[in-house]
């Protein structure tokens, strides 16, 4: 009776507590925007690794190009190919932001 | 005193170089300053949207607006290659029917020639929401003075480039140019052929 569809509710309605305005009071509303949001998930878990390897690249890309003359983000990869160097472009990155001298010491150090 | 002495000189486009300053908020930015005389515009262009949008900076996000305020000088002294100044024309729609205006560069030039280089960054920014922000960190200036004196300014260096070497045809002309320029010279007579001049400032 009454007492099934409001425990069933009550269960998806937790997962939209925090949702802006109808989306989190209606229980129609609700069914359908917890469907939306957990399919956006999971379409995003993928898209996540894609968006930040792309922030990463860009990332290398600006610190790279303050190396030399034209010098770029293309070329150091292939010197890190044809040098077997392991390095992958997450850590480039962080090693970019945090100490971009360490970066300039590396890539001095491929392109030999 | 002296950089209020300097503000001072050009009153009448004050207002427009302060104009917005305060809604740009982290002043850890910097001020890089671009000497567009004898520039391409284009390739100028493209080097000022790179370091208006925060590219050359390992701590780019594309989600928030990390650029450096960009001050360009000698606006009026930009180049452009082959026919451009005569023939690039610049248009829009004012949105009654038929009203499809158009403007030279030649014109642009001398009505304003911030706008040139203006519209050329502006078109060369992805159009997202953050646009107008980066609008708002471009100030340009016709002449060689500024009102930011004051600031810890940086010059621009511009990445060295390979010009090509002048075609066959456009060699011949030049050199001929230069023969009539001696003869004129030594005759005394007025200069004419403003094209062939500017082909030689852009060569050289």
């Amino acid at each position: 009776m009454t007492r099934i569809k409001r425990r069933r509710r009550t269960k998806i309605s937790l997962f939209a507590s925090s949702f802006r305005g109808a989306h989190s009071r209606l229980t129609r509303t609700i069914t359908q925007q917890r469907i939306r949001a957990l399919v956006s998930a999971h379409r995003d878990r993928d898209r996540k690794k894609r968006d930040f390897r792309r922030l990463w690249i860009t990332r290398i890309n600006a610190v790279i190009r303050g190396m030399g003359v034209s010098y770029s983000y293309s070329r150091l990869i292939n010197n890190l190919y044809k040098k077997q160097l392991l390095l992958n472009r997450k850590i480039l990155a962080q090693i970019a932001i945090s100490n971009k001298n360490c970066l300039y010491m590396i890539s001095n150090e491929i392109i030999k | 005193m002296a950089a209020q002495a300097a503000a001072t000189t050009f009153n009448g486009n004050l207002k427009k170089a302060l104009a917005g300053l305060r809604r740009i908020n982290l002043e850890g930015l910097r001020w890089r300053v671009f000497d567009a005389k004898g520039q391409v515009l284009g390739r100028l262009a493209s080097q000022i949207s790179t370091v208006v949008q925060g590219k050359d900076k390992p701590t780019y996000a594309p989600n928030r607006d990390d650029g450096d305020m960009c001050i360009v000088i000698n606006a009026k002294d930009v180049c452009v290659t082959g026919r451009k100044l005569t023939d690039k024309v610049y248009y829009w729609h004012t949105g009654y029917i038929g009203h499809l205006k158009e403007r030279t560069l030649k014109d642009q030039m001398a009505k304003d020639p911030t706008e040139v280089i203006r519209k050329a960054v502006l078109r060369m920014l992805p159009r997202n929401k953050l646009r107008d922000d980066r609008d708002r960190k471009l100030r340009i200036f016709a002449d060689s003075e500024h009102p930011f004196g004051d600031r810890p300014l940086e010059p621009y260096v511009m990445p060295p480039r390979n010009v090509r070497e002048m075609r066959p045809r456009a060699r011949r002309a030049l050199i001929r140019a230069q023969k009539k320029a001696e003869e004129q010279e030594q005759g005394g007579s007025q200069r004419k052929g403003r094209k062939r001049e500017a082909k030689t400032e852009i060569a050289a």
